[in-house]
């Protein structure tokens, strides 16, 4: 159950364990000062005293004090700097493998729940390695150190004053009987509630719109009211056992219970008064921690199920790569080629095949467009050249090299893409179109910009070429478009990947954009997803895909007079009077 | 705080909250007195005749039982108010959203309110079910202990009454001190949080430009800036927490030190030194609990803000008399809109949609189209002029008149968890089966649904993440067929379809033209052309107005528009000649 706790911590193991000694030591020193005062209430109550014998205690009582709030501080310190370095060490691990797991996982997979991992269950760390584990230390110690004091005190009062401590945790167990399945029963009414509220939070404007307003609120009140019936329900069954568990360990019980029996020992002669005063001041205060054990087993388990989901993320598989490019073979394809060799792919998990046995090869200076309807298979087929994903079967080249084989470096080089979806970084323009080459002076910048028709736009920005996007300003989706043209660009790799939808991502710019591509497809190796037909016309080769497989291939004036799918979609795209095309294009 | 907390319950609902601070107090006055009492019990116990002490046992006793019971009834009633304050929070906050103006929900505040709603009501619940009773006992518990103690015996009570004033002061400074130190740091979290969003999402792109392990530079300062920002707040926070342990310390060393010294002058007896030791360890421990509340306290108090905040959001205005519109016809006058002051949007802006045809809307970006759709769909009230239905301004028309004539469809699709009949029915509830096929059919949903397994029982994902963005499109087209409204009103809406759906989009657009009233903004050519009125907006001002020959002839902003959209509708991706390896350098 700790192992993922204690793994995760693993670096700051030795400054944990010292916080633990110095917490354990300032804990039994807090019990000093009380001992100091019975002393002194000892001395008093026996008769003529000294006074230095006095002042004496009230020195060791004062000084004892001062070093238990040292030490605990000290401790407290201690955790809460090991804390930060262990939440800094596992952010920069867990980054630092994410960056190392194949890309495509991350589609898969809702961002904000890396961010979750990322943020907030390494500071849900935070309250077990900063707090609970002094906090329990704490619990432990001094109640402890106080009975050994008070057992050499009198023997039968120490017994009567563990009493409380024995109620309370009985009590406690009888409150936690059955917590197990109502836990879970907990988080389910919880989850379901949390999804009551996002659908409600997203939704209501959508269902406003239709005047269903009151409708999706009736549902948010009506998951809200279950959530609030199961907890109430819940809660009335146990808060009297919780609330008489806190009460048996707090003062004014234990103090009652202590003067009655101490005051029937002294009646009884067993006991002299003088004993009495350790148990009044030290009885007290080893009972109370007692009372908020429920709220250090919530943070413990809080904080194991944060390790357990940070130990399951560093275990996700990484995606292999060498640590030198592979050699190229004497007789292979010439650079800039890409050969896919029968290749097949399915999703992680998954047990059919996306694509299968696809054999294509794609030669420098040519067009390769593939096209088939949507879900055919052809943007994942375009995600395999960059490696988002790698293939279940079959192998793809680059220059007759398997992409496995080449160094990330060397495989980013020579494969370049643009796709539907552009991310660009909170970063300036100028940073965002230098990704690729960081090492690119303004010139260069500036002459891709240009070809990307994004120059002008970018010197319109308040701070030109150093105004940081998402920051300073907002592009609009076909401005954006261009940056990431702009960016292809000057990483001016021999071989891109294309989206032709990218060039209708915003209407406003289109003939900008399109003019960009042109400018960028120039001369390079370039495999382009197609959706409108007539854009890819004139390519050099035209793959038909369907339900993964290639159907057909050739070039537009061949396949029009096969008269198969493609012959067919061809026919549909120019039949219907289509919004897209507003004139004829054939 | 609790002033806070009232507010947000609303008026008529804080009964239970006031009952149950009227039960804390009780409950720790009675158990403040208890504690005095051991004045007199200790004096006799320790005092020549340790048998008189039996009379104020008794007494101790007699004050303890009521005080635990007390106690006890206190406890169990804050959970239930507890329970119950959450509840009258959400009630509320549902309240509050379904009557806010569409214009609110942005996306950054559609995801706080998730958070509002969740965490945050259920921060608020701890307050009267943990927190309000250590906070009542840390300040009545002693000031009942110290005028108890100042009838008994003014000398100790004068002490006494020193001390706890002192204690709570260093407290209420050490929580400045330490939420002080917060505020840096929430700066540094959002802004790592931020780059950790970032660097996930953008994996693909960083990956693929070379940005492996080490190349997320932003990223790694971010994250550096946090720890960095912690440890500072570990150096502000150590000393706040320090200076309460530090004070209650030296009260109870001064109170030892006085104590002994009195003793030693003759001023006080020893079972009376006894007796006020006793006594000041129970007031360093009322305040010490109060003091470990500090940091929930304010976490408590940060969620009950943010409750307030979206309470208090005004929303969009009902008419008390709604009035009905006589016909369809949408007219804007003069309209002036900004969604921030002093950041006007549209200006001066007049048209008339008729009953029937179509109206397209074109202009560059950032010119107010969208702005000019959502005001039709009332997400938000114009400052200046009005927008009017049949005749009505639509702040005189009740909401389920107005959606009973408009339906919309934005860029923007939200797609809830559940089946892909259901996601379309809430353009029509009760609508039937037939009438679900045939708005599917319309939009180019239906290949959609027939090539799910489960057809239109199909369950989209949490936001629809099994959908591609066109499928999503036509679910929300076929919503806004399927509401059969006079009006529609579709923004961007075949953006992101394929030729074919755009095609099947386009014709189901025509049918709805002929019968009823459409505005449409889009760039299609084919869309804008057949347009019987296009509106051209720019800068937030229609500039011209008109049918698409008309404004060609005119030669302005849509006749350079026209001429560019062909210009892209020509485009074809061709071959160049093929350059050595190494690219173009």
């Amino acid at each position: 159950m700790f192992g993922p706790v204690l793994d995760v911590l693993r670096p700051v193991r030795g400054r944990l364990a010292a916080g633990v000694a110095l917490q354990a030591a300032g804990a039994a020193a807090g019990v000093v000062p009380f001992v100091a005062v019975a002393d002194i209430g000892r001395l008093l109550l026996a008769g003529p005293v000294e006074p230095s014998a006095l002042w004496y205690r009230v020195l060791v009582g004062a000084l004892a004090a001062l070093v238990a709030l040292i030490a605990t501080t000290a401790a407290t310190t201690l955790t809460h700097l090991a804390d930060n370095a262990a939440q800094h060490d596992l952010r920069q691990r867990i980054a630092a493998h994410l960056g190392r797991v194949e890309p495509g996982w991350f589609a898969t997979r809702n961002s904000g729940q890396v961010a979750t991992a990322l943020q907030g269950e390494v500071h849900a760390l935070h309250y077990l390695v900063a707090h609970t584990l002094l906090d329990v230390t704490a619990v432990l110690v001094t109640p402890l150190v106080a009975f050994g004091y008070l057992v050499t005190v009198d023997g039968a009062l120490a017994v009567v004053a563990l009493l409380p401590i024995i109620v309370g945790l009985v009590l406690f167990r009888r409150a936690m009987r059955g917590a197990g399945p109502q836990m879970a029963a907990y988080a389910r009414a919880r989850n379901e509630v949390n999804a009551g509220i996002v659908e409600f939070a997203d939704g209501i404007a959508v269902v406003k719109g239709f005047g269903g307003g009151r409708t999706a609120h009736r549902r948010f009140v009506a998951a809200c009211d279950a959530f609030h019936d199961f907890f109430g329900e819940w809660s009335r069954r146990t808060t009297s056992v919780t609330a008489a568990s806190q009460l048996a360990v707090s003062p004014l019980p234990v103090l009652a219970l202590l003067l009655v029996a101490g005051t029937m020992l002294v009646a009884a002669g067993h006991t002299d008064p003088a004993a009495l005063i350790p148990f009044l001041l030290l009885g007290p205060a080893s009972a109370a921690p007692v009372g908020a054990i429920g709220p250090r087993l919530q943070a413990l388990r809080g904080g194991i199920a944060a390790a357990t989901a940070i130990r399951r993320l560093l275990d996700e598989p990484v995606q292999a790569v060498p640590a030198q490019d592979a050699a190229r073979p004497g007789t292979g394809a010439p650079p800039g080629t890409v050969t896919l060799d029968d290749v097949s792919f399915r999703y992680p998990g998954s047990d059919t095949d996306v694509l299968h046995g696809i054999d294509l090869e794609l030669a420098p200076g040519t067009v390769t467009a593939v096209v088939g309807p949507s879900g055919a298979g052809k943007s994942t087929l375009a995600a395999l050249l960059p490696r988002f994903h790698d293939v279940s079967a079959g192998a793809i080249r680059l220059g007759g090299v398997d992409v496995r084989e080449l160094t990330p470096r060397t495989l980013y080089r020579q494969i370049g893409f643009v796709l539907q979806d552009v991310t660009l970084l909170r970063i300036s323009v100028a940073d965002n179109i230098a990704l690729g080459r960081p090492e690119a002076d303004r010139t260069e910048i500036e002459a891709a910009a240009r070809a990307a028709r994004i120059h002008d736009r970018t010197t319109a920005l308040p701070h030109g070429y150093d105004t940081v996007l998402g920051e300073d300003t907002e592009l609009s989706g076909g401005e954006r478009q261009r940056v990431s043209i702009a960016r292809a660009l000057l990483a001016d790799t021999p071989v891109l990947v294309l989206d032709e939808a990218t060039a209708f991502a915003d209407p406003d710019s289109e003939a900008a954009i399109c003019d960009a591509l042109s400018e960028l497809a120039s001369g390079r190796t370039v495999l382009v997803i197609a959706h409108r037909l007539y854009t890819v016309t004139g390519a050099n080769t035209i793959v038909v895909l369907d339900e993964g497989r290639i159907v057909e291939r050739g070039t537009h004036p061949e396949l029009i007079s096969a008269g198969g799918r493609y012959a067919r979609m061809w026919a549909a795209q120019q039949g219907a009077p289509t919004m897209t095309t507003g004139r004829d294009v054939g | 705080m609790i002033r806070r907390l009232l507010t947000a319950l609303g008026a008529g609902h804080t009964r239970p909250v006031h009952v149950l601070l009227g039960l804390l107090t009780a409950a720790a006055l009675a158990q403040g007195v208890a504690f005095a009492l051991l004045v007199p019990l200790l004096r006799a116990l320790f005092g020549p005749q340790p048998g008189a002490a039996w009379g104020w046992l008794w007494l101790f006793c007699g004050v303890a039982a009521p005080a635990v019971v007390l106690t006890f009834a206190a406890q169990r009633r804050g959970f239930r108010v507890g329970a119950e304050v959450a509840r009258r929070l959400h009630h509320r906050l549902g309240e509050a959203v379904v009557a806010l103006p569409q214009a609110w929900f942005t996306r950054s505040r559609v995801g706080a309110l998730t958070r509002v709603a969740g965490e945050d009501v259920l921060a608020v619940m701890s307050l009267p079910a943990h927190q309000l009773r250590p906070l009542v006992t840390a300040v009545v518990t002693p000031l009942a202990i110290v005028v108890v103690v100042l009838v008994l015996d003014p000398l100790i009570g004068v002490s006494l009454a020193v001390a706890a004033p002192f204690l709570l002061a260093v407290l209420w400074m050490s929580n400045r001190m330490v939420a002080r130190s917060d505020r840096g740091r929430d700066l540094a979290i959002g802004e790592a949080a931020a780059r950790v969003l970032e660097f996930a999402r953008a994996q693909p792109v960083l990956r693929a430009f070379g940005r492996t392990v080490e190349g997320h530079r932003e990223l790694d300062t971010a994250l550096r800036a946090q720890r960095d920002a912690d440890r500072r707040m570990i150096g502000l926070a150590v000393p706040g927490l320090v200076s309460f342990g530090f004070a209650v310390r030296v009260v109870f060393t001064a109170a030892l030190a006085l104590a002994v010294y009195r003793f030693l002058g003759g001023l006080l007896d020893a079972p009376t030194t006894i007796a006020v030791l006793v006594l000041v360890g129970r007031i360093t421990e009322a305040v010490g609990t109060g003091a470990e509340t500090g940091a929930t306290l304010r976490i408590s108090g940060n969620a009950l803000d943010r409750i307030a905040e979206v309470l208090e959001s005004p929303p969009l205005p009902e008419p008390d008399q709604p009035r009905m519109p006589t016909g369809n016809v949408v007219r804007f006058d003069r309209v002036g809109f900004g969604y921030r002051p002093g950041e006007p949007v549209l200006h001066d802006v007049s048209f008339t949609l008729p009953d029937r045809g179509l109206t397209a809307l074109v202009g560059p970006s950032g010119s107010g189209k969208s702005t000019v759709a959502r005001l039709i769909a009332r997400y938000a009230d114009p400052q200046t002029g009005s927008v009017s239905l049949g005749g009505v301004d639509l702040r005189d028309i009740g909401t389920v008149e107005r959606t009973a004539r408009i339906a919309c469809v934005f860029q923007d699709v939200y797609l809830f968890e559940g089946t892909l009949a259901e996601n379309v029915r809430i353009g029509r509830p009760g609508a039937d089966d037939e009438a679900l096929d045939r708005a599917a059919r319309a939009a180019g949903l239906i290949e959609v649904v027939e090539s799910l397994p489960h057809g239109w029982d199909t369950r989209v994902g949490e936001a629809g993440a099994t959908l591609s963005g066109g499928q999503r499109q036509r679910v929300s087209i076929a919503r806004a067929l399927l509401a059969r409204t006079p009006i529609v009103v579709l923004d961007e809406a075949t953006a992101a379809l394929d030729p074919e759906n755009d095609a099947v989009v386009g014709a189901a657009v025509a049918e709805l033209a002929a019968r009823g009233s459409v505005l449409v903004i889009a760039h299609r050519p084919a869309t804008v052309r057949d347009a019987d009125q296009i509106l051209v907006l720019d800068g937030g001002r229609i500039v011209e107005r008109g049918r698409h020959e008309e404004l060609l002839a005119t030669g302005g902003w849509y006749a350079g528009f026209w001429e560019r959209r062909n210009h892209a509708a020509g485009w074809r991706l061709v071959p160049g000649p093929a350059l050595p390896a190494g690219g173009h350098r």
